[in-house]
Protein backbone atom coordinates (compact mmCIF):
# COMPACT_ATOMS: atom_id res chain seq x y z
CA UNK A 1 0.00 0.00 0.00
CA UNK A 2 1.66 3.38 -0.94
CA UNK A 3 2.29 5.96 1.97
CA UNK A 4 2.69 3.59 4.67
CA UNK A 5 3.31 5.66 7.68
CA UNK A 6 6.57 4.76 8.74
CA UNK A 7 6.98 6.63 12.64
CA UNK A 8 5.14 6.69 15.52
CA UNK A 9 3.74 10.29 15.40
CA UNK A 10 2.40 9.47 11.86
CA UNK A 11 0.93 6.02 13.48
CA UNK A 12 -0.71 8.18 16.52
CA UNK A 13 -2.22 10.89 14.10
CA UNK A 14 -3.28 8.40 12.06
CA UNK A 15 -5.09 6.95 14.67
CA UNK A 16 -6.74 10.20 16.37
CA UNK A 17 -8.39 10.66 13.10
CA UNK A 18 -9.98 7.52 12.39
CA UNK A 19 -11.31 7.85 15.92
CA UNK A 20 -12.45 10.69 14.91
CA UNK A 21 -14.01 9.46 11.47
CA UNK A 22 -15.36 6.31 12.94
CA UNK A 23 -16.92 7.51 16.23
CA UNK A 24 -18.11 10.95 14.41
CA UNK A 25 -15.95 12.87 17.53
CA UNK A 26 -14.75 16.21 17.20
CA UNK A 27 -10.84 16.27 16.45
CA UNK A 28 -10.72 18.45 19.06
CA UNK A 29 -11.89 16.36 21.72
CA UNK A 30 -10.26 13.26 20.30
CA UNK A 31 -6.61 15.28 20.22
CA UNK A 32 -7.08 15.59 24.28
CA UNK A 33 -7.27 11.67 24.33
CA UNK A 34 -4.69 10.64 26.58
CA UNK A 35 -2.63 7.61 26.95
CA UNK A 36 -5.49 6.42 30.25
CA UNK A 37 -8.00 7.72 28.41
CA UNK A 38 -10.83 4.80 28.36
CA UNK A 39 -12.60 3.96 25.26
CA UNK A 40 -14.36 0.64 24.47
CA UNK A 41 -17.13 0.74 26.80
CA UNK A 42 -16.97 4.25 27.98
CA UNK A 43 -17.68 5.88 24.82
CA UNK A 44 -21.34 5.12 23.46
CA UNK A 45 -20.53 6.09 20.02
CA UNK A 46 -18.50 2.94 20.46
CA UNK A 47 -20.48 0.34 19.02
CA UNK A 48 -20.08 -3.20 17.69
CA UNK A 49 -19.90 -2.22 14.46
CA UNK A 50 -17.51 0.79 15.34
CA UNK A 51 -15.12 -1.34 16.74
CA UNK A 52 -15.34 -2.67 12.76
CA UNK A 53 -15.18 0.08 10.79
CA UNK A 54 -12.60 0.96 13.38
CA UNK A 55 -10.32 -2.05 12.54
CA UNK A 56 -11.16 -2.27 8.44
CA UNK A 57 -10.11 1.65 8.73
CA UNK A 58 -6.90 1.24 10.43
CA UNK A 59 -5.96 -1.38 7.92
CA UNK A 60 -6.64 0.52 5.34
CA UNK A 61 -4.47 3.77 6.18
CA UNK A 62 -1.98 1.66 8.08
CA UNK A 63 -1.54 -0.89 5.35
CA UNK A 64 -1.80 -3.66 8.01
CA UNK A 65 -3.90 -6.42 8.60
CA UNK A 66 -5.27 -7.32 11.55
CA UNK A 67 -6.30 -10.82 12.11
CA UNK A 68 -10.24 -11.85 14.33
CA UNK A 69 -7.76 -13.30 17.37
CA UNK A 70 -6.10 -10.07 17.66
CA UNK A 71 -9.34 -8.23 18.80
CA UNK A 72 -10.56 -8.32 22.33
CA UNK A 73 -11.77 -5.81 24.54
CA UNK A 74 -8.22 -5.02 26.42
CA UNK A 75 -6.48 -3.84 23.36
CA UNK A 76 -9.63 -1.01 22.76
CA UNK A 77 -10.14 -0.69 26.39
CA UNK A 78 -8.08 2.73 26.63
CA UNK A 79 -6.15 5.39 23.41
CA UNK A 80 -3.02 4.11 25.29
CA UNK A 81 -3.53 0.15 24.33
CA UNK A 82 -4.61 0.83 21.12
CA UNK A 83 -1.93 3.01 20.36
CA UNK A 84 0.46 0.41 21.34
CA UNK A 85 -1.11 -2.14 19.41
CA UNK A 86 -1.36 0.14 16.23
CA UNK A 87 2.46 0.96 16.62
CA UNK A 88 3.48 -2.94 16.87
CA UNK A 89 1.61 -3.72 13.62
CA UNK A 90 2.65 -0.66 11.33
CA UNK A 91 5.83 -0.38 12.76
CA UNK A 92 7.27 -3.96 13.57
CA UNK B 1 -31.60 26.78 -14.69
CA UNK B 2 -35.38 27.22 -14.66
CA UNK B 3 -36.29 25.90 -11.52
CA UNK B 4 -35.55 28.56 -8.16
CA UNK B 5 -32.23 28.07 -6.15
CA UNK B 6 -33.35 25.68 -3.58
CA UNK B 7 -36.50 25.43 -4.68
CA UNK B 8 -37.77 21.65 -5.51
CA UNK B 9 -35.98 19.69 -8.22
CA UNK B 10 -38.53 17.40 -9.75
CA UNK B 11 -38.46 15.03 -7.00
CA UNK B 12 -40.36 11.81 -8.44
CA UNK B 13 -40.51 7.87 -7.90
CA UNK B 14 -40.85 5.33 -10.92
CA UNK B 15 -40.94 1.76 -11.08
CA UNK B 16 -38.30 0.05 -13.78
CA UNK B 17 -38.42 -3.74 -15.20
CA UNK B 18 -35.83 -6.20 -14.10
CA UNK B 19 -36.41 -9.58 -16.23
CA UNK B 20 -39.95 -10.72 -14.98
CA UNK B 21 -39.74 -8.20 -11.22
CA UNK B 22 -39.82 -4.34 -10.82
CA UNK B 23 -38.12 -2.25 -8.50
CA UNK B 24 -37.92 1.51 -7.39
CA UNK B 25 -35.79 4.45 -8.42
CA UNK B 26 -35.55 7.65 -7.22
CA UNK B 27 -35.51 10.80 -9.41
CA UNK B 28 -34.45 14.00 -8.44
CA UNK B 29 -34.20 16.72 -11.79
CA UNK B 30 -35.88 17.24 -14.93
CA UNK B 31 -36.32 14.08 -16.78
CA UNK B 32 -34.51 15.50 -19.95
CA UNK B 33 -31.54 16.86 -18.32
CA UNK B 34 -28.08 15.26 -18.63
CA UNK B 35 -28.43 11.60 -16.54
CA UNK B 36 -26.45 10.43 -13.85
CA UNK B 37 -27.26 7.44 -12.03
CA UNK B 38 -26.11 6.62 -8.58
CA UNK B 39 -24.98 3.08 -6.91
CA UNK B 40 -24.78 3.12 -3.30
CA UNK B 41 -22.90 1.71 -1.21
CA UNK B 42 -23.79 -2.36 -0.51
CA UNK B 43 -25.35 -3.25 3.57
CA UNK B 44 -25.14 -1.08 6.29
CA UNK B 45 -23.11 1.84 4.77
CA UNK B 46 -26.09 2.34 2.39
CA UNK B 47 -27.74 4.07 5.30
CA UNK B 48 -25.36 5.30 6.43
CA UNK B 49 -24.42 7.44 3.29
CA UNK B 50 -28.16 7.73 2.18
CA UNK B 51 -27.94 11.81 3.32
CA UNK B 52 -24.71 12.23 1.64
CA UNK B 53 -25.86 10.88 -2.19
CA UNK B 54 -29.04 12.99 -1.86
CA UNK B 55 -27.32 15.87 -0.92
CA UNK B 56 -24.91 15.26 -3.79
CA UNK B 57 -28.44 14.73 -5.83
CA UNK B 58 -30.21 17.72 -5.03
CA UNK B 59 -26.83 20.04 -6.21
CA UNK B 60 -26.84 18.42 -9.45
CA UNK B 61 -30.48 18.70 -9.92
CA UNK B 62 -30.17 22.38 -9.61
CA UNK B 63 -27.06 22.20 -11.96
CA UNK B 64 -29.28 20.85 -14.63
CA UNK B 65 -28.76 17.35 -14.48
CA UNK B 66 -31.53 14.20 -13.67
CA UNK B 67 -30.53 12.43 -10.84
CA UNK B 68 -31.53 8.66 -9.69
CA UNK B 69 -30.72 6.34 -7.44
CA UNK B 70 -32.50 2.90 -7.46
CA UNK B 71 -33.36 0.76 -4.41
CA UNK B 72 -31.68 -2.59 -5.18
CA UNK B 73 -33.52 -5.40 -4.51
CA UNK B 74 -34.38 -6.47 -0.72
CA UNK B 75 -33.35 -2.69 0.03
CA UNK B 76 -34.95 0.04 0.40
CA UNK B 77 -38.78 -0.14 -0.45
CA UNK B 78 -38.02 -3.31 -2.56
CA UNK B 79 -40.65 -6.18 -1.92
CA UNK B 80 -38.32 -8.87 -1.83
CA UNK B 81 -36.38 -10.30 1.05
CA UNK B 82 -32.94 -9.79 1.13
CA UNK B 83 -32.08 -13.72 2.04
CA UNK B 84 -33.74 -14.53 -1.70
CA UNK B 85 -31.53 -11.86 -3.35
CA UNK B 86 -28.60 -12.99 -5.52
CA UNK B 87 -25.43 -11.55 -6.87
CA UNK B 88 -26.32 -11.50 -10.22
CA UNK B 89 -29.97 -9.87 -8.98
CA UNK B 90 -28.03 -6.93 -7.86
CA UNK B 91 -26.33 -6.12 -10.91
CA UNK B 92 -28.99 -6.61 -13.26
CA UNK B 93 -30.83 -4.18 -11.09
CA UNK B 94 -27.81 -1.61 -12.20
CA UNK B 95 -27.96 -2.92 -15.70
CA UNK B 96 -32.06 -2.65 -16.05
CA UNK B 97 -31.98 0.78 -13.95
CA UNK B 98 -29.54 2.18 -16.70
CA UNK B 99 -31.91 0.98 -19.82
CA UNK B 100 -34.80 2.29 -18.10
CA UNK B 101 -33.01 5.84 -17.70
CA UNK B 102 -32.14 5.41 -21.53
CA UNK B 103 -35.25 5.01 -22.69
CA UNK B 104 -36.28 8.48 -21.52
CA UNK B 105 -32.96 10.56 -22.37
CA UNK B 106 -29.93 9.50 -23.17
CA UNK B 107 -27.07 6.75 -21.74
CA UNK B 108 -26.16 8.10 -18.00
CA UNK B 109 -23.04 8.96 -16.21
CA UNK B 110 -22.93 6.04 -13.53
CA UNK B 111 -21.97 7.62 -10.04
CA UNK B 112 -21.11 4.35 -7.62
CA UNK B 113 -20.05 4.79 -3.88
CA UNK B 114 -18.02 2.32 -2.39
CA UNK B 115 -19.27 -1.01 -2.95
CA UNK B 116 -21.45 0.23 -5.30
CA UNK B 117 -18.75 -0.13 -7.38
CA UNK B 118 -18.79 -3.93 -7.50
CA UNK B 119 -21.85 -3.99 -9.38
CA UNK B 120 -21.95 -1.25 -11.67
CA UNK B 121 -19.60 -2.63 -14.72
CA UNK B 122 -22.27 -4.00 -17.08
CA UNK B 123 -24.50 -1.23 -17.20
CA UNK B 124 -24.46 0.78 -20.67
CA UNK B 125 -23.40 4.16 -20.06
CA UNK B 126 -21.51 7.33 -21.01
CA UNK B 127 -18.82 6.73 -18.35
CA UNK B 128 -17.94 5.75 -14.95
CA UNK B 129 -17.54 8.07 -11.70
CA UNK B 130 -16.36 6.10 -8.62
CA UNK B 131 -15.72 7.62 -4.96
CA UNK B 132 -13.68 5.25 -2.53
CA UNK B 133 -14.20 1.55 -4.43
CA UNK B 134 -13.09 -1.49 -2.19
CA UNK B 135 -13.07 -4.80 -2.82
CA UNK B 136 -15.94 -7.09 -1.92
CA UNK B 137 -13.39 -8.86 0.64
CA UNK B 138 -13.01 -5.89 3.13
CA UNK B 139 -17.32 -5.22 3.06
CA UNK B 140 -17.75 -9.09 4.26
CA UNK B 141 -14.66 -8.78 6.51
CA UNK B 142 -16.31 -5.67 8.24
CA UNK B 143 -19.92 -7.11 7.92
CA UNK B 144 -18.42 -10.45 10.15
CA UNK B 145 -16.35 -8.69 12.37
CA UNK B 146 -19.29 -6.48 13.56
CA UNK B 147 -20.01 -10.02 15.59
CA UNK B 148 -16.20 -10.02 17.61
CA UNK B 149 -17.59 -6.68 20.19
CA UNK B 150 -20.15 -8.09 21.37
CA UNK B 151 -22.69 -7.51 18.19
CA UNK B 152 -24.35 -9.61 16.27
CA UNK B 153 -22.43 -10.51 12.89
CA UNK B 154 -23.35 -8.89 9.15
CA UNK B 155 -24.72 -6.14 12.07
CA UNK B 156 -28.09 -8.47 11.74
CA UNK B 157 -28.67 -8.53 7.72
CA UNK B 158 -29.32 -12.14 6.49
CA UNK B 159 -28.02 -12.19 3.21
CA UNK B 160 -27.73 -15.71 0.79
CA UNK B 161 -24.73 -17.13 0.96
CA UNK B 162 -24.70 -17.06 -2.70
CA UNK B 163 -24.34 -13.68 -2.12
CA UNK B 164 -21.94 -14.15 1.04
CA UNK B 165 -19.58 -16.08 -1.68
CA UNK B 166 -20.16 -13.58 -4.90
CA UNK B 167 -19.20 -10.52 -2.53
CA UNK B 168 -15.90 -11.72 -0.88
CA UNK B 169 -14.59 -12.70 -4.91
CA UNK B 170 -15.73 -9.22 -6.25
CA UNK B 171 -13.28 -6.53 -7.24
CA UNK B 172 -14.29 -3.48 -9.00
CA UNK B 173 -14.23 -4.14 -12.87
CA UNK B 174 -12.39 -1.97 -15.07
CA UNK B 175 -14.41 0.19 -16.98
CA UNK B 176 -14.08 2.74 -20.05
CA UNK B 177 -14.31 6.72 -19.16
CA UNK B 178 -13.35 5.84 -15.80
CA UNK B 179 -12.63 8.31 -12.94
CA UNK B 180 -11.81 7.31 -9.35
CA UNK B 181 -12.18 9.73 -6.57
CA UNK B 182 -11.21 8.98 -2.91
CA UNK B 183 -10.55 11.33 0.54
CA UNK B 184 -7.21 12.30 1.17
CA UNK B 185 -6.61 10.23 4.15
CA UNK B 186 -7.39 7.38 1.83
CA UNK B 187 -3.96 5.75 0.36
CA UNK B 188 -5.09 3.74 -2.65
CA UNK B 189 -5.23 5.14 -6.08
CA UNK B 190 -7.26 7.71 -7.24
CA UNK B 191 -7.76 10.55 -10.08
CA UNK B 192 -8.81 12.97 -7.60
CA UNK B 193 -8.19 13.30 -3.28
CA UNK B 194 -10.97 15.94 -1.32
CA UNK B 195 -10.83 16.55 1.75
CA UNK B 196 -14.04 15.34 4.19
CA UNK B 197 -14.94 12.86 6.76
CA UNK B 198 -15.49 9.02 6.11
CA UNK B 199 -19.26 8.86 6.95
CA UNK B 200 -19.42 5.43 5.99
CA UNK B 201 -18.14 4.36 8.98
CA UNK B 202 -19.86 6.61 11.47
CA UNK B 203 -22.48 4.69 13.75
CA UNK B 204 -24.97 7.20 13.55
CA UNK B 205 -25.73 8.31 9.93
CA UNK B 206 -24.03 11.51 8.85
CA UNK B 207 -23.55 14.23 6.62
CA UNK B 208 -21.38 16.94 5.38
CA UNK B 209 -22.37 19.99 3.25
CA UNK B 210 -18.53 20.00 2.79
CA UNK B 211 -17.91 16.91 1.09
CA UNK B 212 -21.46 16.83 -0.84
CA UNK B 213 -20.29 20.29 -2.12
CA UNK B 214 -16.81 18.73 -3.78
CA UNK B 215 -18.28 15.18 -4.84
CA UNK B 216 -21.19 17.50 -6.76
CA UNK B 217 -18.59 19.63 -8.23
CA UNK B 218 -16.57 16.86 -9.25
CA UNK B 219 -18.61 14.67 -10.52
CA UNK B 220 -20.52 17.82 -12.65
CA UNK B 221 -16.93 18.47 -14.29
CA UNK B 222 -16.59 14.44 -15.30
CA UNK B 223 -20.52 14.25 -16.04
CA UNK B 224 -19.24 17.38 -18.76
CA UNK B 225 -16.92 15.65 -19.94
CA UNK B 226 -18.51 12.17 -20.65
CA UNK B 227 -21.39 13.93 -22.64
CA UNK B 228 -21.28 12.45 -26.32
CA UNK B 229 -20.56 9.14 -25.67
Amino acid sequence: MAAAPNDSLKVEATLRAVLADVLGLEPSRVAQFREDSPLFGALPEFDSMAVAGLLTELEERLGILIEDHEVDADMMETFGALLTFARNKALT
Amino acid sequence: MSEKAGGPTGLAFERFRVKDREEWLMRLGRPHAPAILFIPPLFEEMNRTRALIVAVMNRLARRGHCCWLPDLSGTGESERDLGDVTWRDWRHDVTFAAAHITEQSKYPLVASLRSGALVDDEAKARGWWRFAPQDGSSVARDMARSGLAGGVAWAGYAPSDDLKAALVAAKPAAVKRLRTVRLSTDPGEADAKIEGPALWRRSEPGNSAELADALAADLQRWSGECVGF
